[in-house]
Parts: structure tokens; C-alpha cells; sequence
């Protein structure tokens, strides 16, 4: 049974402060209406008594609790010390100006809790409102560091009793929003509450040291220490091109040298390295696509250089400027004339949009999206197409970062048109879609049950849009491909796809834009896109 | 009583301007921040779909119209309309739509009455049947605007307290201050209806105050009405307080936050001015941050452990 929650319950020590129940998840249609299997895996007693999980039994941080009461004070002091840094000019200009605006205007009348895919998804659980984080860090804001008289702070019912879990559960919070900024699209005033959770995080990265493993430890530390997030070394990378120049001639007959720091080449690409390992079809399409159109480009092997991915920008300034810097240096070694992103979302939005304000002087190279140049490639009538080729159902996933984070809307839509003759759109779509429910670094994190968490929450709106997109074509004898022009995506479909069973059920994958354009080029013996579940 | 008003009135006048430019000076003073664009950006040649000038191929050599009339003009609509209220939460529109609208056309309406006092300290005679048309368009404008601003204020105030006891979200966001509020505006913009609908139907008695107060002379004015000009006068002093800035800095969200979309060229102004940020001192405490370094230091290292600088 759902019950209202209040500040209390999240400064009340001990206990859960919510517990999810299926039954009460927003439905989704048939056949996956039916609950055949525990939706979320329940911790177990050992992993409770090593993590905190007292906010919904759902681990992504997993604090461990302090030992001694010394301890938990040290924690909480040296957390607040870092939530007044905050508030400074010099230690967060970065984020500033828009901080106070949403602590100071927001007037929480939770138009942004009806915008937010995982709080209407978890059948609106109280704490997955866009307005509860920041209502706790407002708490805190206003008692320990703006200290405000205690008459204000009940008129303002600003109070807030502060201990190791309520900042425990305040951390785990702010790993259940994708920052997927739906809810700062609607607020009237200008608001944005996923800011907010982007701000939590910080403090906790930024002061105390603490982020997910995947995202710090093994995600931008190790992308700054071997080059890529993904672990792969320089010479792993060129590993994968000559195999992947082996499939794209057993594939196309076509015999391709995937050009790698080539010096003076007019662009440098730079692809998610998920893609060199999970995904290695779409830098393959890339690889044939460009040839074919005749485009001077290059990989790098420089550290940061050909892996796209920057993780910093979830949850760490430091860990993003870094990871932009470095990928600007490597595109400065090689005397590049522009760098261009493939088909990653938040890459996008880290590398040529927060990027814009990091770097200076002979670091401001120019970077762009790969679908503009994608878009021109098609339409320009270089490489012959027949949309025959993709004569099945298309439906298109907007990447938040891609579309409503910067804009990009048409270029991927006009290829598809052009391409897909049974392309459909979703609804909404374009900057009103629905997250996929991996953002903000969900689709990597694989901390004890928070797999099935995104899976069974956060990507459930997502799963909704897509089955009613094929409504017209539900059963899997006809296959169907969502086009997801994003690495990050592709994973949540990848996982989420796999708790439902959406291959065996529906026959719908998942898979790039560039499969589809190589998949449609007209002198292809055979099909690029293999229909299998990978 | 008369003096009374008219010291106060200036009072409150001068003290929401001055705490309203000081608040505002202090949210534009914050340094630049890193962008955080959100579309639909309204300037923008496609806001229509949301689209960018990023859709274009090398982007940086092309033109980007910016068209900032068409994002003014969104952004002052919607003090009238409340567009995202009407789609999203229709019964809280109902209350919160008068609710707003009272605030804005009370102040308008003291600001007519204004230029009406200086109309008739010119010699203008303002009434319903002025023998000037001038007088009589200026009459109805004032008895409108008015009317308008205590019939919708108070319903507001009415309705407000009552959709917020009676949605879930909205209760169990709610502080005493709100109720307070509410109820404090009733009384405000109650005491005005009253007054007007009892004793001055004609609103006269607001143009005698406003020439009373531009001449100096202390007018002679029903208490029902000098009741709700001090009223107002505290309102106006209290305002400023609240989270009513807003009308202004949600206007400012929108132009330097939400559609903040101007990119950082080589050799700009905006470079400059980020040049000089990178060189501020950060304190973090992360052991990946070299605390006491300038911001460009930190992010030039690689902040692994083995290159980690001596911290306190």
C-alpha cells in the first residue's frame, strides 16, 4: 500500500523509507502485463549489512554505515562543508547561477512531477518526485548553512533533523533520477530539479570521494589512466579495427583500412568505445559509410581520444573537464580541422555543448554531431540507397542529451524517412520524448539489484513507447528495429530488453542509425543488419 | 491618517524597487556558468520542433539567426497564460491563473492611477462623463483594471488554499507560510473589493490618493479605503520578500540559463571571461582534486593517484 512520504521518513533512522511494489508499477500492455518473476531482486541480509539500502532497497552507491558516532560526524561535517562550496563562486562557477535560481524560485508545484517518466512509472511513488531531492538539499541548505533562524524555519517547514542515513539516503536519491531534464522543460519558472540531483552528486564526488564504481573508478578514472572507460588499451583498440576490418569484408566485399591517427585528416571521430566491443557493426557502418562518400577522417589512439564517453558530466566538473581536455589534445596532435561525435548522446552534450565553456585559447576546436554529416551524405546522392532494403517497422529513439539537450531533432528523422518506408514515430517524441531510462550513467551501473531497478522503473516508459509504436505489428514474426542513434541507449535496450524478453515476445531490436543507412546502401549483396539478439 | 498614507505609501514604493534591484542585481551578477541549454530554445530559426543550429554541418560557419523579440514576447505571455499549468494541472490553473492575475493588474491599476493624478493635476478631468473622451477611456481603463484586480485576487486567494489542501503533491509540499499568504492576500484584495463594491464604485477615491500623493496633501478618504491602502502598502512592502521576484527571474532563466545557447569562439568576449574563471582556487576535498589550484590546474591533471599533489 502506498503511503505518503515526508521529510521524516528520510531523517528517521533505521528501516526503509519506501518499498516498491510491483502491482502498484504503471501497467504495461500485454503480454507484458503479467508479472511472471520478482520485478526487483530483493537484497540479502549480507549485502544490507555491508550497504545502505534504507530508501527503496535499491543500491547504486551502497554507503557503508559509519562505525562509530566520531565517524558519522566527520561524514556529515565534511558533507556540509562541501555543500557550501556549492554556493561558492569560485569552487562552482560552473553550475552556480542555475543552482540558486531553482533553490530560491522553486515553488514546488509539481508540474515537474507529472513530466517525470520514473516517478509516473513507479506508480508516483512520493520519492521519485523531481521535487524531493531538492526539498531535502533545501533543508539542509537553509539549516546548516544558511543557519536560518528557527521561527523561519517553521514557517518555511524547512527543518531538518541531519544523520549519516538521511545523507545516505540522500546520495542513493540522487541516483534515481536520469537527469533526463523533462521536468525542467515544463517549469514555468525556470526551474531545474535534475540540476539538483547533478549537484548532489558532485558533493559527494567532488568532497567526499564517493560515485558509483562505474562511473569514477572504473569509468572516468580508468578512461584518463588506459584511454577508455571501457578498459581498452591503444592496443586492444587496434585489435578490433583489423577484426573489424575483416567482418566489414566478409560482410560487404568491400576491403576498407579503417584510417587510425592519421595525421592532417580533415576529421577526427570520435565513437563511444562501448561501440569497438558491444556494438562493432555501427563503427563498421560508419567505416563503409564514409569511404564510400569519400570523407578524410581518422580515428586516434591518444588517450580519451577514441573514447567518447565522458562520465564527468553526471557527476564530477573535474572528471569531465579533463576527459574534453584531453580528447581536444588528441585532436590538436593530429592536426585535425573538426572532431566529430558518432552515436552517443551524452557525448554529444558533454564534448561540444558543456565542453564549449571549459575550453580556451588553441583547445577550441571545432566539434559537431556526426548526423548533420550523415544527413548531408544521404540526401547529396554519394552512396545509391534503396529503401526496399529496410522495408520493416522503424521506430526512432530520441537520445536526451542528442535532442532535447542540444537540439539535434531533424537530421536523424529525414534519414529515416528517406530510408525506412515503414518508419514510425513514438509519442512523444523529438524534445518531449521519454528517456530510456540508462541515462545519467544508469545503463552502466550494475551495483547489486539497480539492473532490474532501471529496467522495471526507470526504462518502463520507454518499454510503453516502443510496444505502442509497433501496436499494429505486436507479435514477433515481424521483425521490427528501434533505432536508437545512441551507445548509452542501445544498452539500456540491450539489458531491458533481456529482463522482458522483448526479442522472443515481440521480435523488435535494437541497433543504430548508420545499420540502417548501410543496410539500405543499393550495391550490398547482401543485408548489413543480422537479425539477432546481441 | 492622511499623512500616515501618504509617508507610508513612498515607503513601500521605495523599498520594493530598491529589494527588487538588489535581488536581481545579485542574480546577474553570478559569474557565467557552463551551458545548460534546454530545448525548445525559443530564438532559435527551428524552436517550432525544438531544433538548433547544431543541425547543421560544421555549424560554426554558418549564420545563427537569433530572433530575441519572438523569446521576450513567449516569455512575458506567459505572466497571463500559464501555458504549462493549463496542459498539465487544469484545476491548479482555475485558482492559480486569478490568483496571479491579481497581482499583476493591482499594481497596474496603482500605476494608472498614478498617470491619472498627473492627467488630472494637468487640468484633465477623469469620470464617466468627463466632458474630455481622454477622461472618460482613462475612467473606464481604471475602473476595469481595478475591479479586474480584486475580483480575480480574491477569488485566488480563495481557491488557492483549497487546491493545495486538496491535491496530495501539492499538501504535502505546503508550509505555514503559504497559508499565511493566502490569507494575508485575501484580506488585501478583499478589503478592495469591499471598499469598491460598498463605498466607491467609481474607484474616485484611489485617484484622490494618487493625487494626494503627488501634490503631498493628505486626501480625505473613507476608512474602508485607507484600510486597504495600508494593506496594500504592507502587501508591497512584504512582496519582495517572497518568492514574487520570480515574475522577473524566471524571464532571466529563460534568456541566460534554459536559452543560454551562445557558443564560446576563439578571441571572444566569453572567453575571456572563462579564461578568468579557470583561474579561481578550488577547496574540494576529493582526493582527485589538487585542492588550493587554480580550476584550469585541476582540470589539466589527470588527478590519478600517482599524480596527485600534496592536500591538506
Amino acid at each position: 500500500m502506498k503511503k505518503n512520504i515526508h521529510i521524516d521518513d528520510f531523517t528517521r533512522p533505521g528501516g526503509q523509507v519506501t518499498e516498491l511494489d510491483p502491482a502498484e508499477l504503471d501497467p504495461l500492455p500485454p503480454p507484458y502485463d503479467k508479472i511472471d518473476k520478482p520485478s526487483i531482486r530483493k537484497l540479502t541480509e549480507e549485502q544490507r549489512k555491508r550497504m545502505d539500502a534504507s530508501l527503496d532497497g535499491i543500491v547504486a552507491i551502497g554507503l557503508t554505515p559509519p562505525k562509530t558516532p566520531e565517524e558519522e560526524k566527520a561524514f556529515i561535517d565534511k558533507f556540509l562543508a562541501g555543500i557550501k562550496k556549492l554556493f561558492s563562486a569560485d569552487d562552482n562557477w560552473t553550475f552556480l547561477q542555475p543552482l540558486v535560481h531553482t533553490l530560491e524560485y522553486c515553488v514546488k508545484c509539481q508540474i515537474c512531477s507529472d513530466a517525470c517518466p520514473v516517478y509516473i512509472s513507479s506508480g508516483r511513488q512520493d520519492i521519485y518526485r523531481p521535487t524531493m531531492r531538492p526539498e531535502l538539499f533545501r533543508r539542509i541548505v537553509s539549516k546548516y548553512i544558511k543557519k536560518e533562524h528557527p521561527f523561519l524555519r517553521k514557517i518555511k517547514d524547512s527543518d531538518i533533523d541531519l544523520n549519516w542515513q538521511t545523507l545516505a539516503r540522500l546520495g542513493e536519491l540522487a541516483y534515481r533520477c536520469t537527469l533526463c531534464r523533462r521536468c525542467a522543460q515544463v517549469c514555468p519558472l525556470g526551474c531545474d530539479n535534475a540540476l539538483i540531483s547533478r549537484e548532489i552528486r558532485k558533493v559527494f564526488s567532488q568532497q567526499m570521494g564517493i560515485a558509483p564504481k562505474e562511473l569514477h573508478e572504473k569509468g572516468s578514472v580508468q578512461q584518463l589512466r588506459v584511454g577508455s572507460s571501457t578498459g581498452m588499451t591503444p592496443a586492444a583498440l587496434k585489435n578490433i579495427l583489423e577484426f573489424a576490418e575483416e567482418e566489414i569484408e566478409e560482410k560487404t566485399g568491400r576491403k576498407i583500412k579503417i584510417p587510425v591517427d592519421k595525421k592532417g585528416a580533415d576529421i577526427l571521430l570520435i565513437h563511444n568505445a562501448g561501440e569497438f566491443l558491444a556494438w562493432p557493426e555501427n563503427l563498421e557502418a560508419f567505416a563503409i559509410i564514409l569511404d564510400a562518400a569519400g570523407v578524410d577522417w581518422t580515428l586516434s589512439t591518444e588517450i580519451a581520444g577514441y573514447d567518447s564517453v565522458n562520465y564527468g558530466v553526471w557527476y564530477d566538473d573535474f572528471q569531465f573537464a579533463r576527459v574534453v581536455i584531453r580528447q581536444s589534445q588528441a585532436a590538436k596532435s593530429l592536426g585535425v580541422r573538426k572532431i566529430s561525435f558518432g552515436e552517443c548522446g551524452h557525448a554529444h552534450k558533454a564534448g561540444i555543448v558543456v565542453a564549449d565553456r571549459v575550453l580556451t585559447g588553441d583547445l577550441i576546436i571545432p566539434r559537431e554531431s556526426s548526423l548533420p554529416m550523415l544527413e548531408e551524405i544521404v540526401m547529396s546522392g554519394r552512396i545509391k540507397l534503396d529503401p526496399g532494403r529496410n522495408n520493416f517497422p522503424v521506430t526512432l529513439h530520441d537520445p536526451c542529451n542528442m535532442v532535447r539537450l542540444m537540439g539535434i531533432v531533424e537530421p536523424q528523422r529525414r534519414i529515416l524517412r528517406k530510408i525506412c518506408p515503414q518508419f514510425r514515430e513514438m509519442t512523444p517524441h523529438g524534445v518531449e520524448n521519454y528517456c530510456c531510462g540508462g541515462g545519467s550513467g544508469f545503463a552502466i551501473t550494475q551495483s547489486t539489484n539497480f539492473p532490474d531497478w532501471r529496467s522495471a522503473v526507470s526504462g518502463r516508459m520507454k518499454m510503453k513507447q516502443i510496444l505502442e509504436a509497433f501496436q499494429d505489428v505486436p507479435g514477433a514474426e515481424v521483425k521490427k528495429y528501434v533505432c536508437a542513434p545512441c551507445s548509452n541507449c542501445k544498452g539500456q535496450f540491450r539489458d531491458m530488453f533481456e529482463y522482458y524478453g522483448v526479442w522472443e515476445k515481440s521480435g523488435i531490436l535494437y541497433g543504430g542509425l548508420v545499420e540502417l543507412i548501410v543496410n539500405a546502401m543499393a550495391d550490398l549483396k547482401k543485408p548489413f543488419i543480422q537479425w539477432e539478439w546481441h | 491618517m492622511g499623512t500616515l498614507i501618504i509617508v507610508l505609501t513612498y515607503i513601500a514604493y521605495v523599498l520594493i524597487v530598491v529589494v527588487y534591484t538588489i535581488k536581481i542585481t545579485a542574480w546577474l551578477k553570478m559569474p557565467p556558468h557552463i551551458r545548460w541549454d534546454l530545448y525548445p530554445v525559443i530564438h532559435e530559426e527551428n524552436y517550432r520542433y525544438g531544433g538548433s543550429y547544431y543541425e547543421q554541418p560544421e555549424w560554426w560557419t554558418k549564420p545563427r539567426p537569433r530572433n530575441t523579440w519572438r523569446s521576450l514576447f513567449y516569455s512575458l505571455k506567459d505572466n497571463f497564460y500559464m501555458g504549462e499549468y493549463y496542459k498539465r494541472n487544469r484545476t491548479y490553473w482555475l485558482c492559480l491563473l486569478p490568483w496571479h492575475l491579481g497581482f499583476i493588474f493591482i499594481i497596474t491599476f496603482h500605476i494608472l492611477c498614478f498617470f491619472a493624478a498627473v492627467a488630472m493635476f494637468g487640468g484633465l478631468d477623469i469620470a464617466a462623463n468627463a466632458p474630455h473622451v481622454a477622461g472618460r477611456v482613462f475612467y473606464t481603463i481604471l475602473l476595469l483594471t481595478g475591479g479586474f484586480a480584486f475580483v480575480s485576487g480574491t477569488f485566488g486567494s480563495i481557491g488557492m488554499p483549497i487546491i493545495r489542501l486538496a491535491d496530495r503533491g501539492l499538501r504535502t509540499y505546503s508550509m505555514p507560510m503559504n497559508y499565511f499568504n493566502y490569507l494575508f492576500f485575501l484580506v488585501v484584495y478583499g478589503s478592495g473589493l469591499l471598499a469598491w463594491l460598498l463605498l466607491d464604485p467609481t474607484l474616485d477615491e484611489y485617484r484622490a490618493y494618487w493625487l494626494g500623493l503627488i501634490t503631498l496633501t493628505p486626501p480625505e478618504l473613507h476608512p474602508m479605503t485607507v484600510l486597504h491602502i495600508i494593506l496594500f502598502d504592507i502587501f508591497l512592502i512584504y512582496l519582495p520578500f517572497t518568492r514574487s521576484t520570480h515574475y522577473i527571474t524566471r524571464i532571466l532563466a529563460y534568456f541566460f540559463i534554459r536559452w543560454d545557447d551562445e557558443p564560446n569562439l576563439p578571441g571572444s568576449e566569453l572567453e575571456k571571461q572563462i579564461v578568468g574563471l579557470l583561474g579561481r582556487k578550488v577547496s574540494w576535498e576529493g582526493k582527485h582534486i589538487p585542492t588550493g589550484r587554480s580550476w584550469a590546474e585541476a582540470a589539466m591533471e589527470s588527478g590519478l593517484p600517482e599524480t596527485k599533489k600534496d592536500t591538506p
